[in-house]
């Protein structure tokens, strides 16, 4: 193969190759230092066994529980690292910036960015499709003396998360449910 | 004088052989006391029998005993960790539920801010 041959197949595939590289799941660092000075922090890893066996011990019953279970049905993780501080700006921007920049690799869409500075709050949220299906989700939220990062992998059915209204608190998002990706729907 | 001490302690000394009926009389008498002792505890073969059988079936009791609570340990600590990982679910999709929350209370306050604008307030 001449070199010519050999440059012009990396140059086609390249696109495709760093397509397929990137992961919904992000790398996201352990922040030990930044867990040491908060006053509070939540370290969340549930990994596809830890899921299903937690939707094993959702009751069926409870409406709550019951909208969780279907939530779950699909998902293959979900991370959550959150931390809260006594001060003002404990953290920096850097600091979160490690998980950021992930989000810029191709796949990623920012869905909502969000400037608030009436609660002088950040918030990204960030979504990964494959073949008109999101599957994932990533959440920044910064605020003055807290930051949160989640990482949601998986199937994650916008129309499921949209009847979540109303339980946890979840807002309603808008989201039209005739044009929200179902599974399994090209 | 002395002849006649030596002569009467030699008369009375003189063995004498024990009457005809006398080992009959001590055997008999070995024999009761025989009987009559108890005899020692050994380790026969018609004592072994039982014993065995006790000390398998009590093997047998204590090796399902162990595996009964080892399941019932395992099932606790199954049920445990299901029961926190159900936790860690919810708390998870409580945070993520707050921080959309956030995003949505910052797009509604800007389209709020929009349409006053609009209306000229």
């Amino acid at each position: 193969m001449s070199k010519y041959t050999l440059t012009l197949l990396i140059a086609l595939l390249a696109p495709g190759l760093s397509w397929a590289a990137t992961s919904p799941k992000l790398t996201i660092p352990s922040f030990a230092g930044l867990a040491q000075k908060a006053s509070e922090s939540v370290t969340i890893t549930l990994d596809p066994a830890m899921l299903g066996m937690a939707a094993r011990f959702l009751d069926s019953n409870d409406p709550q529980d019951a909208a969780t279970k279907d939530v779950l049905k699909g998902l293959q993780g979900i991370y959550v690292r959150s931390y809260t501080f006594d001060r003002d700006s404990a953290y920096s921007q850097a600091d979160i910036d490690a998980v950021r920049n992930q989000l810029s690799a191709p796949g990623w869409n920012r869905l909502v960015e969000t400037r608030s500075r009436k609660s002088h709050a950040d918030v990204d949220i960030y979504i990964m499709v494959d073949h008109d299906q999101a599957v994932g989700l990533a959440i920044i939220a910064s605020e003055p003396r807290q930051f949160t990062i989640v990482n949601i992998v998986g199937a994650i059915d916008l129309d499921k998360l949209h009847k979540l209204e109303g339980q946890f608190g979840v807002p309603k998002l808008d989201i039209d449910s005739s044009k929200a990706a179902k599974p399994g729907q090209k | 004088m002395s002849n006649d001490i030596e002569s009467r302690m030699r008369a009375a000394l003189r063995p004498v052989a024990p009457r005809e009926e006398f080992s009959q009389t001590l055997l008999a008498r070995t024999l009761i006391e025989t009987a009559a002792r108890p005899k020692p505890r050994g380790f026969t073969a018609a004592r072994l029998r039982p014993m065995a059988w006790w000390l398998t079936a009590s093997l047998a009791a204590s090796l399902v005993l162990a595996v009964g609570v080892h399941q019932h340990l395992e099932q606790q600590r199954l049920q445990q960790s299901g029961l926190e990982a159900r936790r860690e679910v919810l708390k998870a999709l409580r945070v993520t539920s707050q921080k959309l929350n956030l995003a949505y209370e910052a797009v509604k306050s800007q389209s709020t801010s929009l349409d006053d604008e609009k209306s000229g307030v």
